[in-house]
């Protein structure tokens, strides 16, 4: 009796998927981004949808994601999220395709703010999907003065309290905009001098990392970070007695884009699932999981109440903004330098 | 004649795959890194074929030779703190019981069935503001705001040493075991007090051990780098930091490549002392 339990259990197992499958299944879409971009429920609902399963593979750093890329000459994914610069890069060495934007009936949906981007100056390539800033952030019970600008994190009664993001040319970047300068300098001493002023920045740098920054203001480990909108948000959310502060000195601004790579083995994948999520509601739903600025302004409307305020720009915001582009052989060498000692100084 | 031969051809085709491996996967990088070395840089990424010292001039910027510094002096502290520990530790667990040495031995080894990462996250909790340490000791009223403990030198010192002690109690361990007691005693039956028989007996014969010991904690501190990342908040860089920096951010493989051959140089010389001092080549406690 229990041979044939077992047996018929076995069975069961083996000839359950075969039932399942009613129709061939379509070719997977390969999406290749960082962790953590798109809420499940969205990624199974557009499987459920289209018939396209989604394989979705995941990188820390943009750089990796490049170099894979270049590997595969443009082939192996449908479809890359990543960062501004790093697009910049991609479309140069011939790795990006074209849009079709007939097969995007969502395409108008894009907000205006985040076209004609330097990486991508008549559109041809990408969608934006996501755009921050670098903003301050801190616990105004801890911290003794007004945070106006980047300048005042060099106030000494925050000794020891400060967190940033382990990204270099953000954080040389608040001091060259201390210095007035452009976050893009090819000018060596100039960086130098951001060097130097980091240098004495180093003693109120308590922590220096690039994931869930946001954990440390709240747990009080730190008084305050200099860190990314997804991390504004998460923090603001859990405790809104925190003050953002836009540095007056300049705003550094970011965005994410897709695009779909020039030998992209599913290319229609790829579309049927950019004109998915820039579907206005199931955007909203997209970024508000992401915590980023929505890019598509019709999605706007869709975004709750609790989250509004964080996840559109604020009106007349755009002045004063500078992207972070590509530089430089010599002068990344030279930002490689001030940061590794800007580390050293901040570990003393 | 015939067999001796046909031996000799088996035996090599039994060992070609282990050749053809290590020349493919271990000898092969190794040229190929050092080469890029003395090469120049790409201009977006890899390297072009220009020969150059340049990448090796590039060492001696004080950023990078303040890393160097700053890794040999964790790999000090961490190892002269695992010395401490772990020696005491590996030889009185070599005088127990055969029963209790081998529980000892299951009791050492629980821990590396958790990923080793996740066992740091665990003294992140501990040393976290308001954690586990600081509720204790506000509990008990040693201190009343909490201490900043974690993202520290002392803490990712602490890590290491957490991480790599057990190395060091196997190594002693491994040589203390095959100490021969009777020396002792008879040390001691001449007259020796414990602390003499210790200095003169025990400690030299139980030094191939500890040699072992350092150079298994030494090596692996200058290069865990994930462990000044996350106990030292990114603060503390040390040269495993920087070759992957140079490698994923600045896209400057050369002179990633050339802090690898210096590094490896560094190891090789540890080796090399290791070797003339305890007059093996072979690693006590790893190697039986």
């Amino acid at each position: 009796m229990k041979k044939i339990m077992v047996a018929a259990i076995l069975a069961a197992l083996v000839l359950m998927p075969g039932c399942a499958k009613k129709e061939e299944a379509k070719p997977a879409l390969s999406l290749y981004t960082w962790e953590a971009m798109f809420p499940q429920e969205v990624l199974d609902a557009f499987t459920e949808e289209t018939g396209y399963p989604i394989t979705y593979s995941n990188f820390d750093f943009d750089e990796t994601m490049l170099a894979k890329l270049e590997a595969s000459n443009g082939g192996d994914y449908d479809l890359v999220i990543a960062d501004d610069y790093i697009i910049e890069e991609a479309v140069n060495l011939g790795l990006v395709s074209q849009l079709d934007k007939s097969k995007l009936s969502n395409y108008g949906n894009i907000n205006p703010v985040y076209q004609k981007p330097f990486y991508d100056p008549e559109d041809l390539y990408t969608v934006p999907y996501g755009a921050g800033v670098q903003t301050i952030l801190y616990n105004p019970d801890k911290v003794l003065l007004d945070i106006n600008g980047y300048k005042d994190l060099w106030d000494s009664t925050l000794r020891d309290d400060i967190g940033v993001i382990a990204n270099y040319r953000v954080v040389n970047g608040l001091a060259l905009k201390v210095l007035g300068e452009s976050y893009n300098t090819d000018d060596l001493d100039v960086i130098q001098q951001a060097g130097d002023r980091l240098v004495e920045l180093a003693p109120n740098i308590r922590l220096i990392k690039d994931d869930n920054l946001q954990d440390d203001i709240l747990s009080g480990e730190v008084a305050a970070i200099v860190g990314y909108t997804s991390m504004v948000t998460m923090a603001l959310i859990e405790n809104p007695n925190l003050k953002v502060v836009f540095p007056e000195e300049g705003i550094g601004f970011g965005i994410m884009a897709a695009f779909i790579p020039s030998k992209a083995p599913n290319s229609e994948a790829a579309y049927a699932f950019l004109d998915y999520i820039m579907d206005p509601e199931r955007g909203a739903e997209c970024f508000e999981y992401l915590g980023y600025y929505s890019t598509y302004k019709a999605s706007d409307p869709f975004i709750s109440d609790e989250y509004k305020s964080f996840l559109t720009l604020p009106e007349g915001f755009a002045t004063n903004m500078e992207m972070i582009q590509n530089i430089s052989a010599e002068a990344n060498e030279k930002h490689e330098q001030i940061w590794t000692l800007f580390k050293n100084a901040a570990g003393q | 004649m015939k067999t001796w031969r046909f031996r000799k051809a088996a035996a090599f085709l039994t060992a070609l795959p282990l050749y053809v491996f290590t020349i493919a996967f271990v000898a092969g990088p190794l040229v190929l890194m050092v080469a890029i070395s003395f090469l120049s840089r790409g201009e977006s990424w890899g390297y072009v074929l220009e020969p150059t010292l340049r990448n090796y001039k590039g060492i001696f910027e004080p950023a990078y030779t303040a890393a160097f510094a700053q890794s040999i002096k964790l790999a000090l502290v961490s190892t002269v703190a695992s010395v401490l520990v772990g020696y005491p530790f590996g030889y009185f667990m070599a005088r127990l019981s055969p029963e209790w040495r081998s529980r000892c031995m299951v009791l050492l080894i629980i821990p590396f069935w958790t990923s080793s990462l996740m066992r740091l996250y665990g003294w992140m909790t501990i040393f976290r503001a308001n954690g586990v340490l600081d509720s204790a000791l506000m509990a008990i009223g040693v201190i009343k705001e909490p201490l900043k403990l974690l993202y520290s030198f002392p803490a990712v010192a602490v890590g290491m040493v957490y991480t790599l002690v057990p190395f060091m109690i196997y190594s002693v361990f491994s040589s203390a075991e095959k100490l021969d007691w009777s020396l002792v005693e008879a040390a001691r039956d001449l007259g020796a007090s414990p602390a003499q028989a210790f200095l003169t007996v025990i400690l030299p014969l139980t030094m191939p051990g500890l040699y072992s010991g350092i150079v298994l904690t030494f090596i692996p501190s200058m290069g865990l780098y994930f462990i000044a990342d996350l106990l030292g908040g990114s603060k503390i860089a040390l040269v495993g930091n920087i070759i992957q920096e140079q490698m994923m951010r600045v896209h400057n493989m050369p002179l990633a490549a050339a802090f690898s051959v210096v590094l490896m140089g560094l190891t090789s010389l540890c080796l090399l002392a290791y070797r003339k001092l305890a007059k093996t080549g072979e690693l006590e406690g790893l190697i039986q």
